[in-house]
């Protein structure tokens, strides 16, 4: 190697550590590490696809609420749009007739569809505050949730299991079930995920929502329809929650109004974890999951660590804060070092 | 031949009239100046000429047709492109992706970037060369970021060309680059309207010049018919007849050193920077832009936890580490950024010039209002602010007033040395000498120094005693008394001597 492309694979693998990412990603093996030191059988084939299960309905809530908080915005509803969604799947589904699942799926889509929409009219046309109008939102979903489904129950059809565990649908075709015991579904609405937000992120849509979470004004006068970017935004937002309803209900068979509301904040503080800043603009959708990783690992930590129940809560929220703040007390110093590269005025 | 004609145009904010009566002409592969004071009205013309306000009344004729545009990408497809005063860049996406935002180039569904970047590439390379389109336009200086800007108006071709201000950020190099690639554009039949509040560039620039004084244009001079005269020009800007310079008075400096700075050295930008300042005395700073002269600023008032210095004040050793120790030790700083860095522009003249107070030592549990009102009503006074009240937020006064403010939140502390970055920026002719003359009457009133710093060779002749020039953070020479004249300026600001 001579000097030159030594001084060059030099100052990229530089440029790579003091992004944020980098701290995310250590953090996230530090977690990895002390989990798979708790738990003793971590790296067995049961216990990832266990994990992995887990894992999947907050990887996709902070995946959605990625989009949404690089957009400049932020969905507080997006925990009661699962529990809708969840109702409303269940609500339309017989038990007896299988084909009702596709009519479910149609109509959870169409629903998931027109929450996104209504959340971006507040967002986006009515210039309501993100915080204040999904706040608001929130309260619809919920109580629409509640009306379809006041206590937890409902019914699915057979298949529905697939979106959960292939081997549990009793006549799935045989390579199907081989195949889901390789890759766990939760896995595959994952990378679906993925995906989606790859195939976004190549069209210019994918380029305004960094443009308008960055400088809404600026977008503006470029001649962006700034108010269509961020209902679009709210729209992804909810067919990632979709994804995760599908993923529910494929495991418990039933709705429940009240399950999404309590995983919303964990959602917004795992993006915040994988270095999404919330003022918009900055970030990615990818570290979003990483973020969601890591505060999964955290409850497995309690779980494992043999925490008494009585301070789980309060060890969690001590663990959470120490993580964000990894994070961030990593960023002054990283300022400091992008000063040193760079003339400022 | 006439490309665009505005009739008429008038526009009003809440109850703030902003234009009243706009009467603009351009014509085909000719440039356009637009002069006028701070809130004259120019700026909010160019907008609805661009799509980004629409009039209350009034015609725009472009093209020979009359036209009314609902947002700036209608403006753009027809062929009327700006570039913005409030850079309309997005600082998390790279140069390329700012250049083409909103006009992507696209293979079937998705952006092709290989098409965008070259496009890009080749105006950069016109404009700036040297300038790496894949930076995010955070990294970027602001003189990079304006031609960033002017490169993205011009991406499309224009018909028409409006650029306002855009010469406030550059240096001489970049604004003569920025006047070449004008011609050549002239050339082609691109017409441009250019605005700028430094007077020498419009005379260099423009084929024509359109005055505008509250809200109406007052006069329009062809320079090829009516001749170049610039005392004619600031009449008209200013309203009356102006007088150009401040006296200059030597006789208060003393031979007291109240500040002396040894070896002050902070990271690549500040290299072993020495000098003492005298009691009474304005000593300017100057040189090319971006050779530290910002960052002494800021060390001074204490900006910077890891500064080292050895500084004395009246004879007392001080760090310079903290804010509050500049700040404490009478070093007070007037930042150039005034909206950014300077003031609470949503709040009122009264709130923005006692808020320092409010973090003093030893204050009253509750704020003493009637006391500050009548301190707030002295500066506003001492420095003749025009606002119709002190309740008046500060956003809706005009720039050279606002900058007033900045300096009178500091006029009721005991002042050593007044730290003065670039306070001129973005205020206009009229309004810049006036903001000088009452500084430097507080400078005499109150005995004290000052340290100026402006990105203007003509400020800095005019009001400097002794004048520091600045290269790579250091200090290469320092000019006095009949010295400190433009051309040894910028041969010692070059190093050419």
């Amino acid at each position: 190697m001579n000097k030159s492309s030594k001084a060059v694979s030099d100052s990229a693998f530089n440029k790579f550590i003091y992004k944020p990412e980098f701290s995310t990603l250590i953090i996230l093996i530090i977690m990895l590490i002390i989990t798979a030191i708790l738990q003793k059988n971590f790296f067995e084939a049961k216990s990832i696809v266990r994990n992995i299960n887990a894992f999947t309905p907050l990887i996709l809530l902070t995946m959605g609420q990625a989009v949404v908080i690089i957009s400049g915005g932020l969905d507080l509803s997006a925990g009661t749009t699962l529990s809708l969604l969840t109702c409303v799947l269940t609500f339309v589904m017989e038990k007896g007739e299988p084909v009702t699942g596709v009519y479910a799926i149609i109509i959870a889509f169409a629903v998931a569809v027109l929450v996104g929409v209504i959340n971006g009219i507040g967002i986006g046309y009515l210039r309501v505050p993100p915080l204040i109008a999904t706040f608001a939102t929130s309260f619809i979903w919920l109580g629409a949730a509640l009306f379809l489904r006041p206590t937890p129950g409902g019914e699915s059809v057979e298949w529905f299991k697939m979106f959960y565990n292939i081997d549990g649908v009793k006549n799935a075709p045989h390579f199907l079930k081989t195949f889901g015991t390789i890759v766990p579904p939760g896995l595959i609405l994952v990378i679906l995920g993925c995906v989606f937000w790859f195939v976004i992120s190549k069209t210019k849509t994918g380029r305004y929502i960094y443009a308008v979470g960055s400088n809404n004004d600026s977008a503006y006068v470029s001649g962006i329809n700034t108010a269509k970017i961020q209902m679009t935004a709210c729209i992804i937002n909810s067919l990632f929650v979709f994804l995760a309803a599908l993923f529910f209900v494929g495991q418990n068979q039933s709705g429940d109004a009240r399950m999404g509301g309590p995983l919303i904040l964990k959602a917004i503080a795992a993006t915040v974890v994988g270095g999404i800043a919330l003022t918009g603009g900055k970030g990615s959708v990818y570290f979003a999951l990483v973020g969601a990783l890591i505060l999964s690992f955290v409850s497995k930590i309690i779980f494992f660590s043999n925490v008494p129940n009585a301070y789980q809560t309060l060890v969690s929220g001590l663990i959470v804060i120490i993580a964000i703040a990894g994070t961030q007390v990593y960023a002054p110093y990283n300022k400091r070092a992008m000063i040193n590269e760079r003339q400022i005025i | 031949m006439i490309i665009l004609e505005t009739i008429g145009i008038k526009k009003c904010f809440g109850g703030v009239v902003a234009v009243s009566n706009g009467n603009l002409k351009c014509q085909k592969g000719k440039i356009t100046g637009l002069l006028g004071a701070n809130g004259s009205g120019k700026s909010t013309s160019s907008k609805i000429i661009s799509g980004v306000y629409s009039a209350d009344a009034g015609e725009i004729i472009f093209n020979g047709k009359s036209v009314k545009y609902k947002n700036p990408n209608e403006a753009r497809k027809a062929g009327i492109a700006m570039v913005f005063q409030n850079l309309s860049l997005v600082g998390d996406l790279t140069v390329w992706q700012n250049i083409v935002l909103g006009v992507e180039d696209k293979k079937g569904l998705f952006l092709n970037n290989e098409i965008s970047k070259e496009k890009s590439k080749a105006i950069v390379d016109q404009l700036l060369p040297g300038l790496d389109i894949n930076k995010k336009v955070y990294e970027l200086n602001s003189g990079e970021m304006q031609i960033v800007e002017i490169a993205k108006a011009i991406l499309e071709e224009p018909k028409l060309l409006i650029l306002d201000e855009p010469t406030a950020a550059l240096e001489l190099a970049q604004v003569k680059s920025l006047f070449s690639y004008m011609r050549i554009l002239a050339k082609k039949g691109v017409a441009m309207i250019f605005t700028s509040h430094r007077l020498w560039e419009v005379m260099e620039i423009c084929d024509d010049v359109i005055i505008f004084r509250n809200g109406e244009n007052v006069a329009s001079i062809d320079f090829n018919k009516d001749g170049k005269d610039p005392k004619k020009i600031v009449s008209y800007i200013t309203g009356e007849a102006q007088k150009l310079k401040v006296e200059k008075n030597h006789n208060e400096i003393t031979e007291e050193t109240i500040l002396s700075i040894k070896s002050l050295n902070y990271g690549k930008f500040l290299k072993d920077v020495t000098f003492k300042l005298k009691k009474g005395e304005i000593l300017g700073i100057g040189g090319l832009t971006g050779q530290g002269q910002l960052e002494l600023m800021l060390a001074l008032a204490g900006n910077y936890p890891d500064v080292r210095c050895d500084a004395e004040i009246n004879g007392k050793k001080i760090k310079l580490n903290k804010l509050a120790n500049a700040i404490s030790n009478g070093i007070l700083l007037v930042p150039g950024d005034k909206q950014r860095e300077g003031l609470f522009l949503n709040h009122s003249v009264f709130t923005n010039i006692i808020f320092p107070k409010l973090g003093l030592k030893h204050q009253p549990l509750f704020i003493p209002y009637k006391k500050y009102r009548k301190e707030c009503e002295q500066v506003v006074d001492a420095l003749s602010i025009k606002t119709s009240s002190m309740d008046t937020p500060v956003s809706s006064l005009s720039g050279g007033n606002q900058q007033k403010v900045v300096v009178g939140k500091w006029l009721s502390f005991d002042t050593n040395v007044l730290l003065l970055a670039d306070p001129a920026k973005g205020v206009d002719v009229g309004a810049k000498i006036e903001l000088y003359q009452h500084i430097i009457n507080q400078v005499k009133e109150k005995k004290m120094s000052v340290i100026l710093y402006a990105s203007d060779n003509e400020e800095l002749i005019e009001y400097c005693d002794r004048l520091m020039i600045m290269y790579e953070g250091k200090i290469v020479a320092t000019l006095e008394g009949d010295d400190i004249n433009d051309d040894t300026i910028i041969a010692t600001s070059m190093r050419i001597r």
